[in-house]
């Protein structure tokens, strides 16, 4: 018998709201973080919309208390507020022996990209020299270990959008296999530039509020955020009198093979990821209230990963929504921001409305729920999140019991 | 404390493309290359007999780099689908990232070419292994400098221990590019005026010699007589200071049922940098006459060179000999190779023990 995974803390900080009560009142109140950049110097500021935290950066350091933040990364500020609202939510106070499995898929490239050719011009010099080293994505995870004092296990994943998926899923399998009793997992994502343009170029931005599963999608709006979630061993939670918020029951990491930036169109992949993680939770298809899907609005993503859902579930689908439309896209740290959301939806028994969906695409014959639904029966929830390189990972999140 | 994974994980293949001669022959073991200065360049193979021409043209030369490794090394295991595929890297494509970072500004954000965006992607490598080879499986890439390639040789222990029956390939990539050089040179990571021959004898100074090099490796919990060596375990430490990096020694060695004096051979990163040589002093001392290898002579500095000394520990643990290149730089000959100790820290902050055992 396998040891159980628990979550026993979550925080996180997207541009709905700077804490999970914020997110979850946000989600509550169909309130969209959609907008434009205030803080991201690009020609599509007016153009293209994103989920945008509403502080600058400055703003950020002076919330964690930190006076002089050169060198400090808008990235690492943002995975700070997320990890601190983490750590409280588990009455986590010594960190001492704690380890962070963290995700990132450009690091610090929203403060690198500012100042990459005063770096690279010998002529230059001065406090943009602080940003040197910002560039990784593991200056974030050593930004968040150094403040926080976490001396264990560290890690940084990146396997574009299902990185901070991928990070519960290695914590979960460090926690089961005994080398850890606890660890923080889940990533942090600042907009860029860089990744604005990167989607752009692959046709991939709508310029209005993205519309998931619906025929008229036009692709994704990127967003911003950070999210944590501790998971911890039975022995660990019951020595210092913690309380589980779920389980994660299951989880599965599979590569399409297919395409660098296209999934399979039948959803080869997506489908295998849900169906072994389902099986790993011991779970039967009929058992499963809700799915968060990945549902970034890209043509695409949308048609595989509804086949997937299709040819797993039959005629019986469950209740399913993407919450990009609240978020953006926050690639690395999406997977941890959605799985909280799926903790959400079982604690409070509700069901997230899949917003600016009208009209059902041409190639399903199923749609997402519409409408934010209070007393809604679930106690188990898929989470997916599939990026490029043909990354898929599905997390099953169930009721703690 | 942790216990030891103590799988049974073996080293069934591996391949390296490096500075030295150590792709398409066993130069590198006769013969070791200077390098003129102090930033030391991959030889690189003909990539034609891996990669088909059209995908080829496409490709940077990192992913040129990490995909032929990759498949000579599936190639020497007699491996077509792995049933994971699981690789670490401190940078990723430095030169698609540069180059995006560059098209962006050249062209004022419009009617950009999308593929060095794609391809600076870190996990874009995995994804074409597992396209190129149908391998639908596990797949994940771990970017955290020093303990890219320990985290991801966690994650295959930990895979092979939940899959006994199948196989692993792990694999590290990592390339210096001249803007990199000069960024890194800014901050301080070089010595000035130095080669690979000399870089160490100058210790007293801060900076190191600039390295780059990709390794891959195929993992198997089965023995056979093709076994090269036995990945026996890791451990990461983060800032440990000397005292703490002491004691985690003698506790990884006990774990996994070690004295000190059973360890052949401490490969050592030592990198000539003053500011790091302390922890190198401090695990020297711990481990008192064990004979030693400074292995950054034959690859120079980066985030992930522990790939390459573990792809050098299995050579020699699967040879059963002494290259000429590796006594001439031993602090004292070893008899036989039982044990196989890497010890290495990154800039200070990343420490890991790595242990290789006969299998």
């Amino acid at each position: 018998m396998e040891e159980s995974v628990y979550i026993t803390g979550i925080g996180m900080m997207t541009a709905i709201g700077d804490s999970v009560a914020e997110n979850f009142d946000s989600l509550c109140q169909l309130k969209s973080g959609l907008g434009f950049t205030n803080y991201v110097e690009t020609i599509h500021r007016d153009v293209l919309p994103v989920a945008e935290v509403k502080h600058g950066t400055g703003a950020l350091a002076n919330m964690l208390g930190i006076e002089h933040h050169t060198g400090l990364t808008r990235t690492s500020l943002l995975g700070m507020i997320a990890l601190k609202d983490a750590l409280s939510s588990a009455g986590i106070d010594d960190t001492a022996g704690l380890g962070l499995i963290n995700a990132s898929t450009v690091g610090g490239m929203c403060d690198t990209e500012k100042v990459y050719f005063d770096i690279i011009n010998p002529a230059k010099t001065g406090d943009f020299l602080d940003y040197i080293d910002t560039l990784d994505c593991a200056d974030c995870t050593q930004q968040l270990a150094d403040f926080f004092h976490l001396d264990g296990t560290l890690a940084t994943i990146s396997t574009a959008c299902s990185s901070s998926a991928n990070a519960l899923i290695f914590g979960a399998r460090l926690v089961k296999s005994g080398q850890v009793d606890k660890i923080i997992c889940g990533g942090t994502e600042a907009l860029t530039r860089f990744t604005i343009n990167g989607f752009n170029s692959l046709k991939n931005i709508d310029k209005q509020p993205c519309k998931p599963f619906d025929q008229q999608r036009n692709g994704l709006n990127l967003g911003e955020g950070a999210a944590y979630l501790v998971l911890e061993s039975a022995a660990s939670m019951e020595k210092r009198g913690a309380k589980a918020l779920a389980v994660l029951s299951g989880y599965c990491n599979t590569n399409e093979a297919f395409h660098p930036t296209s999934p399979s169109p039948e959803g080869d992949g997506a489908f295998t990821a849900m169906q072994e993680a389902l099986l790993m939770a011991g779970k039967k298809l009929d058992e499963v209230g809700y799915i968060n899907v990945h549902g970034t609005a890209t043509l695409n993503n949308d048609i595989s990963e509804g086949r997937a859902l299709e040819r797993l579930f039959g005629s019986d689908v469950p209740a399913f929504s993407s919450t990009k439309p609240f978020t953006g896209h926050t690639l690395a740290a999406a997977g941890a921001i959605e799985a909280i959301f799926s903790i959400l939806a079982i604690r409070h028994q509700v069901f997230f409305p899949n917003m600016n969906f009208s009209e059902r695409m041409e190639e399903l014959s199923i749609s997402p729920g519409t409408e934010l639904l209070h007393n809604f029966p679930v106690n188990n929830v898929i989470s997916n999140s599939f990026g490029f390189g043909g990354n898929n990972a599905s997390l099953v999140i169930s009721k703690a019991p | 404390m942790k216990d030891s994974l103590n799988n049974k994980c073996f080293i069934q293949a591996g391949s390296a493309i490096s500075p030295q001669a150590t792709f398409d022959s066993d130069d590198w073991s006769r013969q070791l290359i200077a390098s003129d200065t102090n930033r030391m360049e991959c030889i690189e193979p003909a990539y034609a007999a891996f990669i088909a021409p059209n995908s080829l043209r496409r490709m940077s030369r990192l992913l040129k780099m990490g995909l032929t490794t990759a498949m000579k090394c599936l190639q020497e295991a007699g491996i077509t689908v792995p049933g994971a595929i699981i690789t670490g890297t401190g940078k990723g494509s430095l030169q698609d990232t540069e180059r995006f970072l560059k098209n962006i500004e050249e062209y004022s954000e419009r009617a950009l070419n999308p593929t060095p965006f794609i391809q600076s992607t870190y996990n874009a490598i995995n994804g074409l292994i597992a396209l190129q080879q149908q391998c639908t499986r596990y797949n994940n890439t771990f970017v955290n400098r020093g303990f890219s390639f320990e985290n991801a040789m966690l994650d295959s222990l930990l895979y092979l221990r939940e899959h006994p029956a199948e196989t692993v390939l792990l694999g590290a990539f990592e390339e210096m590019t001249a803007e990199h050089f000069f960024i890194k040179e800014r901050a301080g990571y070089w010595k000035p005026g130095v080669n690979n021959l000399n870089f160490l004898q100058q210790g007293n100074t801060p900076g190191s010699i600039a390295g780059e090099g990709t390794a891959y490796f195929c993992l198997s919990n089965q023995q056979d007589s093709s076994s090269l060596a036995r990945l026996r375990d890791v451990e990461m430490l983060y800032k440990p200071g000397a005292e703490k990096l002491r004691s985690s020694l003698q506790q990884f060695l006990s774990s996994n049922e070690l004295k000190v004096e059973d360890i052949s051979l401490l490969l050592s990163g030592e990198n000539g940098d003053a500011r790091f040589q302390q922890y190198y002093d401090a695990v020297e001392a711990a481990l008192g006459e064990v004979p030693k290898l400074p292995y950054k002579v034959f690859c120079g500095e980066y985030d992930t060179s522990t790939a390459f000394a573990t792809w050098m520990a299995s050579k020699l643990m699967g040879s059963g000999e002494t290259p000429l290149t590796v006594s001439n730089l031993l602090t004292k000959p070893y008899t036989s190779l039982q044990n196989i100790l890497i010890y290495n820290n990154y800039m200070g902050d990343q420490h890991s023990f790595i242990l290789i055992q006969k299998a």
